[in-house]
């Protein structure tokens, strides 16, 4: 095994005879996920082996399918598939920080692409329901507030303009 | 012969079983059950063949296994 001169030793080293470079990494720094997707993209051209090298770091042996593989070969792979797995341990991230996000704005779109609802479906919704908890009755309906007061026994006004008072015709 | 060790922490058993299945026409194949691996030894006509045949294989239980993997978690 030879190390590579533009890669630290104890990250990478490649045997030129066989044709194969390792790469160590840090599980805590690159997850499972993420050296899955950077191998996924990887085994078109190379064959790759991903092995548990010690309790905290993942293993990664990759083969350029390509017979006749030089130390520079090998480095320029290598270097391809640490950059790859740099970019996928930065995807995984961002997915895992932003899934609450992405599923709150998908199920909005999902819910608008059902189109309006219909009359019936308003006839049967129930507009009864509290928007939120106002312990203190700071929140008032304009109805409330400001609409005619009942009072009992009263009979309606004589101009009153009400659709459902039965005025004169 | 070549022995390709798979880790179970890595290479799912159901994945590994579906590639020897596709790749058990081109060589010989003898599956181990270890404590921390699946180890698969291959046997072909010529080493070079063993040698691909190996490196498919590997590929091939890699590409299940991330298949296998469930969705990411928060």
């Amino acid at each position: 095994m030879a190390s590579l001169p533009s890669i630290p030793g104890e990250l990478a080293s490649a045997d030129v005879a066989s044709g194969v470079v390792r790469l160590t990494v840090r599980e805590e720094l690159y997850p499972l996920d993420a050296v899955f997707a950077a191998a996924f993209t990887f085994i078109k051209d190379c064959w790759v082996v991903v092995d548990r090298a010690d309790a905290a770091h993942w293993a990664i042996a990759l083969t350029p399918k390509a017979a006749g593989a030089s130390a520079e070969l090998l480095e320029q792979w290598v270097g391809g598939f640490a950059n790859e797995l740099l970019a996928c341990a930065y995807r995984h991230r961002l997915a895992k920080d932003h899934r609450a996000t992405v599923e709150a704005v998908t199920a909005a779109a999902l819910a608008g692409a059902l189109g309006p609802p219909s009359l019936d479906e308003l006839e049967d919704f129930d507009f009864s329901n509290e928007a939120f908890e106002d312990p203190l009755g700071i929140a008032m309906s304009w109805e409330d507030k400001y609409g005619k007061k009942a009072k009992a026994g009263d009979a309606a006004p004589a101009g009153s303009t009400d659709d459902d008072d039965g005025g004169a015709p | 012969m070549i022995e390709l060790r798979l880790h179970k922490d890595v290479y799912d058993g159901a994945a590994v079983d579906a590639a020897m299945k596709q790749f058990g026409r081109y060589a010989r194949l003898t599956a181990r059950d270890e404590a921390s691996h699946w180890v698969v030894q291959i046997e072909a006509t010529t080493p070079a063949r063993a040698r691909t045949v190996a490196g498919e294989l590997g590929n091939a239980a890699l590409g299940g296994s991330t298949k296998a993997r469930p969705a990411v978690q928060p």
